[in-house]
């Protein structure tokens, strides 16, 4: 049993990642975070350095489930990359954040969240950041 | 780095020089056929410069070629956003110079706000951009907002094509 | 007490609304070119040289001064934060700078650049006001051999003392020299290499030249190499300095503005070699040697000065004698040509309006870039967020545009699609590019002199060095081509590394090893990354 979450550096980010940790020891299931950037921008925050990646390892170990941490710094964008991941794995849910976004930001955007819920062939479970709640 | 690898670089430097000597020749030769007639107001003539130009493109081929033979192969040009671990991604410019041509041949008869919109449009997409409506969006206004900006701001009418009535 | 009077003519220009508001534009466009990625001072000018064809000339020029050292602000700034130096002169300040903003100091590496740049800036220009008019002076007299002569020595050390190899910079030149004899030669009234194409009769535009070397050159070769890693930025607050940190930076700063003014005045100097030699000597004085290569706040401070002092250098022979020594000053002479106006040292007699308002422009540029970008740093940073493709494609999309609205002819389109596809085998086959922009602004002005030193002489040889100066020139041209090889010879054949030779030699070996540590710092990272 496996589960996949998309993670970023952000509120909406920890708040996935945080659900997805739960969720991933109610089911005990295994944990496949994924991180991605698809390198368009010289600098790219939403992609983690060598000190989060140890940060969100020290996590990841702490919480006791089972983890694996998918980084990719180049290629192709954050929906491909989580749904590849996800059928990969034979993933059975699929945890993603979501971002506060005006209908209009979203037509000209795009909207990672939004591929995910449509393309996955697998329940989604998204989350606003906590505090939007 | 494999020799095959490296015997092909050496190839295309040496081709390099060899354009360079080309050119050195196509200087000489149109040089060679101007004709100078002598005076007191001009003693060297239009010939002499060009004769120059051309030993300094003849002798830095060959010399190029010398060195490129002996394995000094050129280091490309570094740069801050510039990756030299891999090799040139045609890829990516042969689609490029494709929407160049296109709007080169297109700015006459469909005007600067079609050809325009299509150059941004296409680079940006050859680059890498898979936002498709943002793209759109930003070629548009880039194309119209300079054609409108050329000729209010600076008096100079760029093409306006199939459009003429519109714009 | 004329130079004072001039000058403050040319502040009251300068500060007309309008000029300033051309000033400000041009300062803020430069530092955000200089943050860009792929972007440099160089391609901006150049872009907006279309635009300028139009405007006041003062204005224009009083933009591009503004993006020149503005261009110079913004590559110190990402060389802190990213440890990419888009240039050599900013080698030595992301060695220490990038160092210092890892150690939670970004804040004041940033604010001793910018200070530094300023006081550097202000006093180089202030030199600038004070030996132009005597250069000019002198170079008035002189006669058509010796102009010929500093034509040939600035090729000549553009070619072979900057750049790496001497055959790829001789190469350059004469691609560049080429591109300049198209066209139809304005004494004898014959074509040369028109090959019966109407559109060339006229000789290329310098224009369309510099876009497409600069513009869409630079571009493709970008394209085709991009780097898709992308890095991760400092965060930073607002630059400030403690009282150390002023206590420690004050005296880099001049000691560096003394390095750097020389060396850019210099038809050969460049920012590089002033910059590394004021690393060394903040080095050697420096109360704690141990901190550089870690982070040392000095190796920041003089390095950044000699950089911005030398800048202004530069401007020196540009005015005096309409010789650039750097590609944005190339650019900028082109401009100059474009509007009909002759440079060489009859422009300060010619145009005394002009460049004196553009030397004031330098003195506002200098403190509106303190006074906009001490506040500002923190935004900068997220101008690095921009997506490449957009970027680029606008690259492409101002560059045909540009070009195309010069003479309005398709023509011009191919032509620049041509020399930008000649650019970028250029950056492939490691051809330095400055010696080419240089071999088409520069050529047919030397050809103009050569013509004449023979006219005088009465079609004699002899009369190339008729004047003292003339041969002294030569003399050193000698020089400087022979010196290295003799000194790599000398030192090959003893096997020493004795001080003298390192410090003569420096300029050739040292930043190709800062280079190496870069690049190897650079590769330790992204392998941290992929763990």
């Amino acid at each position: 049993m496996t589960i996949v979450v998309g993670y970023i550096p952000s509120e909406e980010g920890e708040a996935a990642l945080a659900t997805a940790i739960d969720e991933a020891q109610r089911r005990n299931a295994r944990l496949v975070v994924v991180n991605s950037s698809k390198g368009d921008q010289l600098v790219d925050d939403r992609l983690i350095d060598a000190k989060q990646y140890h940060e969100l390892e020290a996590r990841l170990t702490q919480s006791g489930v089972d983890f694996w941490i998918e980084r990719k710094s180049q290629g192709i964008d954050a929906a491909d990359q989580i749904l590849q991941v996800a059928e990969a794995q034979r993933a059975q849910l699929i945890v993603i954040g979501l971002r506060k976004r005006t209908a209009m930001g979203k037509f000209l955007m795009g909207s990672v969240a939004q591929r995910v819920l449509l393309q996955a062939g697998c329940p989604v479970l998204s989350l606003k950041a906590s505090n939007d709640w | 780095m494999s020799e095959v690898s490296t015997a092909k670089k050496k190839r295309v430097e040496l081709l390099f020089a060899a354009f360079l000597l080309l050119i050195g020749i196509i200087v000489f030769v149109d040089a060679s056929q101007l004709h100078s007639t002598y005076s007191q107001a001009d003693a060297i003539g239009p010939k002499a410069v060009p004769y120059i130009v051309s030993g300094i493109l003849v002798l830095s081929a060959i010399a190029l070629g010398i060195t490129v033979v002996r394995g000094n192969l050129a280091a490309g040009e570094e740069g801050e956003d510039v990756d030299l671990s891999q090799p040139s991604d045609w890829k990516v410019v042969l689609p490029l110079l494709g929407f160049f041509v296109l709007n080169l041949l297109l700015i006459n008869w469909a005007g600067w706000v079609i050809s325009g919109t299509i150059l941004f449009f296409g680079t940006a997409i050859s680059l890498g951009s898979r936002r498709w409506v943002l793209t759109l969006v930003i070629s548009l206004v880039l194309a119209l907002g300079s054609f409108y900006g050329f000729y209010l701001g600076l008096g100079i009418k760029l093409p306006a094509g199939i459009l003429s009535g519109v714009l | 007490m004329d130079t004072l009077n001039l000058l403050m003519d040319g502040f009251a220009s300068a500060l007309t609304p309008i000029n300033l508001l051309f000033a400000f534009a041009g300062v803020v466009l430069g530092t955000a070119v200089g943050v860009l990625p792929g972007i440099g001072p160089a391609m901006a000018v150049a872009l907006l040289l279309p635009v300028t064809f139009g405007m006041e000339t003062s204005s224009a020029l009083i933009m591009f001064a503004g993006i020149y050292y503005g261009g110079m602000y913004g590559g110190s700034t990402t060389s802190i934060l990213l440890n990419t130096p888009g240039e050599s002169a900013t080698v030595i300040t992301a060695i220490e700078g990038h160092k210092m903003a890892k150690a939670g100091r970004a804040s004041q590496a940033l604010a001793t650049a910018a200070i530094g740049s300023f006081v550097a800036g202000t006093i180089g220009t202030a030199l600038l006001v004070t030996v132009t008019p005597i250069v000019v002076k002198f170079a008035v007299s002189l006669g058509a051999p010796s102009y010929f002569a500093i034509m040939v020595l600035s090729l000549v050390t553009v070619t072979a003392v900057l750049g790496s190899s001497k055959i790829r910079g001789f190469a350059s030149l004469g691609l560049g020299l080429a591109i300049g004899l198209i066209g139809m030669d304005p004494v004898s009234g014959q074509k040369r290499l028109t090959f019966g194409f109407a559109p060339l009769v006229d000789g290329i535009d310098i224009v369309v030249v510099a876009v497409a070397v600069f513009a869409i050159g630079e571009a493709l070769w970008i394209a085709a190499h991009l780097r898709l890693t992308p890095t991760r930025t400092i965060p930073v607050g607002t630059p400030w300095m403690g009282k150390e940190d002023w206590k420690r930076s004050w005296k880099p700063w001049l000691r560096g503005t003394a390095f750097g003014f020389p060396f850019g005045a210099l038809p050969a100097g460049g920012a590089e070699v002033p910059t590394f030699l004021s690393y060394v000597t903040e080095k050697k004085l420096s109360k704690h040697p141990e901190e550089f290569g870690h982070g040392a706040i000095e190796g920041v401070a003089g390095p950044e000065a000699a950089n911005n002092a030398s800048a202004a250098g530069t401007l020196t022979p540009m005015l005096a004698l309409g010789l650039p020594t750097n590609a944005t000053a190339a650019v900028m002479l082109a401009f100059l040509t474009m509007k009909g106006i002759q440079p060489g040292p009859f422009l300060f007699e010619n145009e005394p309006d002009l460049v004196w308002a553009l030397i004031a422009s330098l003195f506002i540029g200098n403190t509106l870039l303190l006074l906009i970008n001490l506040p500002l740093a923190p935004l900068w940073a997220r101008l690095l967020k921009i997506p490449r493709p957009y970027l680029y494609a606008g690259i492409l999309f101002f560059a045909t545009l540009g070009a195309f609205s010069v003479n309005m002819q398709v023509a011009d389109l191919w032509i620049l699609l041509l020399i930008g596809l000649l650019g970028f085998a250029l950056r492939r086959f490691g051809l330095p590019v400055l010696p080419l922009i240089l071999g088409v602004i520069i050529g047919p002005m030397a050809e103009e002199q050569l013509r004449k030193t023979f006219q005088l002489s009465a079609g004699s040889v002899s009369g190339i060095w008729s004047e003292p100066l003339a041969v002294g020139i030569y003399i050193l041209i000698a020089i400087l081509l022979i010196l290295p090889m003799l000194i790599s010879f000398i030192r090959r054949s003893r096997g020493i590394q004795s001080d003298l030779v390192e410090t003569v030699l420096g300029e050739e070996h040292e930043p190709a090893k800062h280079k190496a540590e870069l690049t190897g710092e650079k590769e330790q990272r992204v392998g941290k990354d992929e763990s």
